[in-house]
């Protein structure tokens, strides 16, 4: 089953709060990481088919082939990373990819911190991250750079290296908004989130990444 | 749940504020300063209190029949915006600014997904008292002006936060 995975945090404590436990993103336990169960709509992840795999193959139809690399990546959905210090805010925009996005979105992990970011990176590919800007020790900002940089002390998968990053903030002015071009994000989507902007800016940064 | 604010201080921080908001724009936060708490539902629409095109966008989210996910994230704004009030008090003890500003950021903007303006203004102008600067970001304040407007805001924000909570748990009873 595949699993939406938050680390809660609150701004000034030094350890992660605990909300309610009716709230979507309610703690277990464990008050750093938790998991909770996708809905059924959402596809489980796993890796793309392979050209033995595909299901016309096996049958012996002639069909449609899904293991040229084209009809792979168009069948393949994205996973999508989302970066926010606040829980309310990393609610709200998970459960519009969750109600919205079904048709190109497979799944979504969300991290509370630019360097929880950065670690996940490290290890774990992603498609797109949609990325918050002001927070506290790693803004938005320095977490793009240390994503397109890779340095020794937050070393990024290659492929996690050139990754479309979109901005979703509150801080979206003219001379804001170049300075996340500059660093390297592919957009910037203003907060409160409309959702017809959101959708347009993820899709322009799929196709960018083709 | 009480201000911890000084009662005092708005009055005096009323003085400062005209005379330092000569040039600003008057805003709907201000006036709710200014008058008594609305209690009747009617007032409510009319009040600024909440933005219906992005708390609306909220409700078109949950499922069908069922309001359980814009009740309970509207229930986990209450319990931040409860523990960031603490802690906007402890750093206006410690006369903290940063710190101030930082709040009010981290608060405007959870206050602005839900589409809760009043709140969301003040806590804008928070941010930018923080920063010793004006309600617009734009000219700066000596710390001394930024501590009595701060003061007086903390006691507006309360107050308007009182007002939002309130109306959304009128409504979500109503949602029963």
């Amino acid at each position: 089953m595949s699993t939406l995975s938050l680390s809660s945090s609150h701004p000034s404590s030094p350890s992660p709060s605990s909300p309610s436990p009716s709230s979507p993103l309610s703690s277990s336990s464990c008050p750093s990481t938790f998991s909770m169960p996708m809905p059924a709509s959402i596809t489980p992840p796993g890796s793309p088919p392979s050209p033995t795999m595909s299901v016309d193959s096996i049958r012996g139809h002639n069909a449609l082939r899904l293991d040229s690399p084209l009809e792979l990546d168009q069948q393949r959905k994205t996973k999508v990373m989302i970066v926010d210090d606040n829980s309310i805010n990393l609610s709200i925009l998970s459960r519009m990819l969750e109600k919205h996005f079904t048709d190109i979105i497979q799944l979504t992990v969300v991290m509370t911190s630019g360097v929880e970011a950065l670690q996940r990176l490290a290890t774990e590919e992603f498609d797109l991250i949609l990325m918050d800007i002001d927070m506290p020790v790693l803004t938005g900002v320095q977490t793009t750079v240390a994503i397109r940089q890779s340095t020794s002390e937050y070393p990024i998968l290659k492929h996690n290296q050139s990754v479309p990053i979109i901005a979703v903030t509150t801080s979206d002015g003219a001379e804001q908004r170049e300075l996340y071009q500059q660093v390297g994000m592919l957009d910037c989507v203003s907060k409160p989130i409309v959702l017809s902007k959101l959708r347009s800016a993820i899709e322009g940064a799929m196709k960018a990444s083709r | 749940m009480t201000a911890t604010s000084p009662t005092q201080a708005p009055s005096t921080a009323e003085t400062v504020i005209n005379n330092i908001k000569g040039t600003e724009e008057p805003e709907v936060a201000d006036k709710g300063a200014e008058t008594e708490t609305e209690t009747d539902a009617d007032e409510f629409e009319d009040n600024g209190i909440i933005d219906h095109t992005t708390f609306d966008q909220l409700l078109e989210m949950d499922d069908e029949e069922d309001h359980e996910f814009s009740r309970s994230l509207v229930w986990n704004y209450f319990e931040q915006a409860e523990k960031t009030f603490v802690d906007m008090d402890d750093a206006m003890e410690k006369l903290d600014f940063p710190d101030l500003s930082r709040l009010g950021h981290f608060l405007k903007g959870s206050s602005a997904a839900l589409g809760l303006t009043k709140v969301k203004e003040s806590c804008e102008k928070l941010q930018h008292y923080g920063n010793r600067k004006d309600a617009a970001g734009v000219e700066s304040i000596t710390n001394d002006e930024a501590e009595t407007l701060i003061r007086a805001l903390l006691v507006q924000m309360r107050r308007e936060y009182n007002e939002a909570e309130s109306y959304l748990k009128v409504f979500y009873d109503g949602q029963e």
